[in-house]
C-alpha cells in the first residue's frame, strides 16, 4: 500500500515535470501534438494524485498505524468522520489535498479550454504544471505522507479542537479557495507569455476566480464559526497571522473581481488586473508559508516544520518572475480608454479597488511588521488587534459606503442632478435609521453607528436597484411582479447576483458591528443555586452533568436562563476530556434568539472539584447575522456563477473563438 | 494642444499618499505594536511588553488569587526563568511545556500580567518530526 502511494506521487512529479518542459516547448515552437501531450500529462497527474490520496484515506479508515501519518493524527476511538478529516489534519496530508485540488482544477481547466482558447492554454499548461511540480516535489522529497514505522497499539489521536463538524469542511474549503487562485494566475501568465493581452484571459477565468473567491469566503466563515463554537473565548476572529493569511488573498481577489469589469467594459486597468492576480496568488502562497514556517508567533501552532524555506523560495520565484513578465509586456498592456470623470461607475470601482488593496497591504504590513522589525532593529514587536481594527474602520467603512454608491452612478460620467435623484431615497432612509439608532443609544459606539447608517444606505440602494429593474422589466414584457423579478435576475445574473453578495457583506458588517461594539460580558464563580446577571439575562446554576461519550468524558454545567422574569429553558457549558489525546477542550453553551439575532454565549472557564464553576457569559447582539450573511453570500455567488446561455452567445460574438465554454 | 491629464493617475497618487499619511500617523501615535520579548531579554525592560516563552511550572488559580507560573525561552538553553502572576481566562491547553504569550510588565522581579491577556498556543499541527 505505501509503495503504491509513493509510486503514485513520483508519477505525479514526473507528469508535472513533463507538462512544464513539453508544454513550454510546444508553446514556444507551436507544436500542437506536443501541446496536447503536455495537457494530457496534467490530466494524468490528477489521476495519479487521486490514487495517492485514496491510499492515504484507506490507511486512515483501516487505522493502519504502520503509516506514521495515521498514527500521529488518529486513534482507534476517533469517530470515522474525524478519522477521514485527519487527511487534512496534518502537514503531509494537507499538502496532498492541496496537490489533489490543484491537479483537479488544472485537469478541469485544460478539458474546458483546450479547444476554445488553444493559443492561451498552450502557455497555461506549463504554468499550472510548474505549481503542481513544486507541491509534488514537497510531497516526494520533503514531507511524504507515506513514511512507515512499526505499528504502535494505538495512535496519538486528533487534536480535540479539530474534532468539530466545522473542521471537516473548513480546511477543504480554504484549500479550494487558495488553490483555485492558481487558475486565474496561470491564465494571466499564459496570456502574457502568449502575448494575448486582450480580455480573453479574463473572460476565461472569471468563473474560476469566482469559484475560488466563494470557497475562500465560505471557508473563512466556517473557520470563524468553528472558532466561535469550539475555541471558546467569545469571539470569532482574532486578527491572528494565520487567519489573516486567508483574508488577504480573499480581499485581493475581491478587488480583482471588481476591476475585471472595468477592463471588460472599458479596456482599462490591464496592468492593474494582472498585478492583482499575481498579488492574490502570491498571498495564497504566503499564507501557506506563514502556517508552516514558524516565523511568526501565532495562536495556531501550525509551525516549525522544515518546508518554510521551500515556500519562501517558491514565493520569491513567483513574485519576481511574474513582475519581470509584466514589465516585459508593458507595451502590450496599455489601456484602450481613459477614465472620463471622477464621478462615474468606473471611478467608484477604482476607489473600491484602492481601498481593498490598501486594506490588504495594511494587513500584510501588520503580519510582516514583527519580522521586519526584528530583522532591522533586532527586537520583535507584536502588532495587536488595535492596529487592524483601526485600519478596518479607516478602509472598511468607506468601502461599505461605496457598495451603495456604485450601483447608483452611471458609467462614463454622472451629473449632479442624476446623482441627487438616485441618492435621495437611500440616503434619506439611512439618515432616518441613523437618527433612530442614535436616539436608542447606539451612539455609545461611533464606528458602530456609522456602520449601521452606511449599511442602511447600501441596503436601500440595492432594494432600489431591484425595484427599478423589476418595474422596467414588467413594463417591457408585462406579467406579474414575481415573474418580472425572476426574469430580471435570470437575465442579469452577474449584476444581481453581485447585489445579493453585497447584501450579504452588509449583513456581515451589521453582525460584526453589533457583536463587537455592543456586546455585554459578565463573569463569576457560581455554586449550585447562585445566579449571574448578564445584559437582560439571569443565569442560575442548576446542576453539573457528566457522561461518557465514545472518545471523551463530557462535563456540563447546566444553567437556567431567564429574561424579564420569563424562563427561557437551559444552557449547558463545560469541558470534554479526551481519552486518547489526553487533552481537555472547552465546550461553550450558546442560546440563539432567532428573532433578535443575538446570542447568549456561556463559557464554563473552570469546573472545580467541589462542583462550583467559574462562568463567563456574553450577550452578543446580532451575531447570527454573520452566519446568515454566509448563506446569502452563497446564494449570491450561485446566482452569479450559474451558466447563462445569453451571456455565452454575447461573448461568442465579442471574442470569436475565445468564447463560451471557458469557465468551470 | 496640451495633453489632457489622466485623472485616474491623480486619484491613485492621492490615495496612495493618503494611505501612507494615515499609516505614518497611526504608527507614530501607537508606537508600532507591543515589544515581544523572551524571558532572557526581559531584565531592564520597562513598560508593557508581551512575554513569550514555555511554561516550566505553575500553581494557584487564575480565577481566584491568581496563577503563578514560570517561563523559559522557547529556544536556546538560557537558564533564565521568569515568574508570572496572572489573573483571568485560562485556556485548557495551558500546561507545562506549552508555549504561551502574555502581556504585562515587570514589577519587583515578578511579571505582572494584564488580565485575560494569556494566550496558549494550540498544540495542533504541522510540527517538525522529532529526530530519531
Amino acid at each position: 500500500m505505501p509503495e503504491l502511494g509513493r509510486a503514485a506521487l513520483v508519477a505525479t512529479l514526473g507528469l508535472a515535470l513533463y507538462a512544464v518542459v513539453a508544454g513550454a516547448l510546444a508553446a514556444w515552437t507551436r507544436r500542437r501534438r506536443l501541446a496536447a501531450s503536455a495537457q494530457n500529462a496534467l490530466i494524468g497527474a490528477f489521476a495519479t494524485t487521486l490514487v495517492a490520496s485514496a491510499v492515504l484515506v484507506a490507511a486512515l479508515v483501516r487505522n493502519d498505524f504502520s503509516f506514521v501519518y495515521v498514527a500521529e493524527h488518529t486513534s482507534r476511538e476517533l469517530p470515522t468522520g474525524y478519522t477521514i478529516s485527519a487527511f487534512w489534519g496534518g502537514q503531509e496530508g494537507s499538502l496532498l489535498l492541496w496537490l489533489l485540488i490543484l491537479t483537479g482544477y488544472a485537469a478541469a481547466a485544460v478539458l474546458l479550454n483546450r479547444r476554445r482558447t488553444r493559443d492561451l492554454i498552450a502557455w497555461v499548461v506549463p504554468v499550472l504544471g510548474a505549481v503542481a511540480l513544486f507541491f509534488a516535489f514537497l510531497l516526494v522529497v520533503v514531507a511524504t505522507p507515506f513514511a512507515m514505522q512499526t505499528a504502535p497499539a494505538d495512535g496519538a489521536g486528533l487534536n480535540p479542537s479539530l474534532q468539530n463538524p466545522y473542521m471537516m469542511a473548513h480546511p477543504p474549503m480554504l484549500y479550494l479557495g487558495y488553490v483555485g487562485l492558481t487558475v486565474p494566475f496561470a491564465f494571466a501568465m499564459g496570456a502574457l507569455l502568449a502575448r494575448r493581452t486582450d480580455e480573453r484571459w479574463i473572460v476565461a477565468t472569471r468563473r474560476w476566480t469566482l469559484v475560488a473567491w466563494t470557497a475562500l469566503g465560505i471557508g473563512q466563515l466556517l473557520g470563524a464559526h468553528w472558532a466561535y463554537e469550539e475555541v471558546g473565548w467569545g469571539g470569532y476572529y482574532a486578527w491572528d497571522p494565520v487567519e489573516n493569511a486567508a483574508l488577504m488573498p480573499w480581499l485581493a481577489a475581491t478587488a480583482f473581481l471588481h476591476s475585471v469589469m472595468i477592463q471588460e467594459k472599458r479596456g482599462m486597468l490591464r496592468v492593474w488586473n494582472v498585478l492583482l492576480v499575481v498579488l492574490a496568488f502570491s498571498l495564497s502562497l504566503f499564507g501557506t508559508f506563514l502556517t508552516r514556517s514558524g516565523v511568526l508567533s501565532s495562536i495556531h501552532s501550525f509551525t516549525e516544520s522544515s518546508i518554510g524555506p521551500w515556500f519562501l523560495g517558491f514565493i520569491c520565484i513567483v513574485v519576481l518572475g511574474s513582475l519581470a513578465l509584466v514589465f516585459a509586456r508593458l507595451p502590450l498592456l496599455r489601456a484602450r480608454t481613459r477614465l472620463e470623470s471622477l464621478v462615474s461607475r468606473e471611478a467608484t470601482f477604482l476607489y473600491n479597488n484602492l481601498l481593498l488593496v490598501a486594506l490588504t497591504l495594511t494587513i500584510l504590513w501588520g503580519v510582516a511588521y514583527p519580522l521586519l522589525h526584528e530583522a532591522v532593529l533586532g527586537d520583535t514587536r507584536i502588532v495587536g488587534a488595535g492596529y487592524y481594527n483601526f485600519f478596518l474602520r479607516v478602509f472598511g467603512l468607506p468601502l461599505l459606503l461605496l457598495m451603495g454608491i456604485g450601483p447608483l452612478v452611471a458609467w462614463r460620467r454622472a451629473s449632479l442632478r442624476s446623482l441627487g435623484a438616485s441618492f435621495a431615497l437611500p440616503a434619506g432612509l439611512a439618515l432616518l435609521i441613523g437618527a433612530v439608532l442614535l436616539a436608542l443609544g447606539a451612539g455609545s459606539s461611533i464606528p458602530g453607528l456609522i456602520a449601521y447608517t452606511f449599511s442602511a444606505f447600501v441596503l436601500g440602494s440595492i432594494a432600489l436597484e431591484f425595484v427599478r429593474g423589476t418595474r422596467a422589466r414588467r413594463a417591457l414584457s408585462g406579467g406579474s411582479w414575481p415573474a418580472a423579478f425572476s426574469a430580471l435576475v435570470a437575465r442579469n445574473r452577474r449584476r444581481y447576483g453581485g447585489y445579493v453578495v453585497h447584501a450579504a457583506i452588509v449583513m456581515l458588517a451589521i453582525g460584526i458591528a453589533g457583536s463587537s461594539a455592543y456586546d455585554t460580558v459578565s463573569e463569576g464563580k457560581l455554586v449550585r443555586g447562585q445566579t449571574l446577571a448578564v445584559g437582560d439575562y439571569r443565569l442560575t446554576y442548576r446542576a453539573l452533568d457528566e457522561r461518557e461519550a465514545a472518545n471523551a468524558t463530557e462535563i456540563r454545567a447546566v444553567l437556567d436562563v431567564e429574561r424579564g422574569g420569563k424562563a427561557l429553558g437551559t444552557v449547558a457549558a463545560g469541558k470534554n476530556a479526551y481519552t486518547a489525546e489526553r487533552q481537555v477542550s472547552n465546550e461553550v453553551g450558546i442560546r440563539s434568539d432567532l428573532v433578535t439575532g443575538e446570542d447568549l454565549f456561556v463559557i464554563a472557564e473552570q469546573v472545580n472539584a467541589d462542583g462550583s464553576v467559574y462562568v463567563r457569559a456574553f450577550v452578543k447582539p446580532l451575531v447570527n447575522m454573520i452566519w446568515l450573511a454566509g448563506l446569502i453570500f452563497v446564494l449570491g455567488a450561485l446566482i452569479t456563477l450559474w451558466p447563462d446561455a445569453r451571456e455565452q452567445r454575447r461573448l461568442a460574438v465579442r471574442y470569436g473563438d475565445a468564447r463560451a465554454r471557458v469557465g468551470p | 494642444m496640451a495633453r489632457k491629464r489622466n485623472p485616474a493617475r491623480l486619484v491613485i497618487a492621492l490615495s496612495v499618499a493618503a494611505v501612507l499619511a494615515v499609516f505614518l500617523l497611526y504608527t507614530s501615535i501607537a508606537g508600532g505594536g507591543t515589544p515581544s520579548v523572551a524571558p532572557s531579554e526581559l531584565a531592564g525592560k520597562t513598560g508593557v511588553v508581551t512575554l513569550v516563552g514555555k511554561v516550566t511550572a505553575y500553581k494557584g488559580d487564575s480565577y481566584g488569587d491568581g496563577l503563578r507560573f514560570r517561563v523559559r525561552d522557547r529556544k536556546g538553553s538560557s537558564p533564565t526563568r521568569v515568574t508570572v502572576l496572572y489573573k483571568g481566562s485560562l485556556s485548557d491547553q495551558f500546561r507545562v511545556d506549552r508555549e504561551v504569550s502574555v502581556k504585562g510588565e515587570l514589577r519587583n522581579g515578578t511579571f505582572v500580567a494584564v488580565k485575560d491577556s494569556l494566550v496558549t498556543k494550540c498544540p495542533s499541527k504541522y510540527t517538525a518530526k522529532k529526530s530519531s
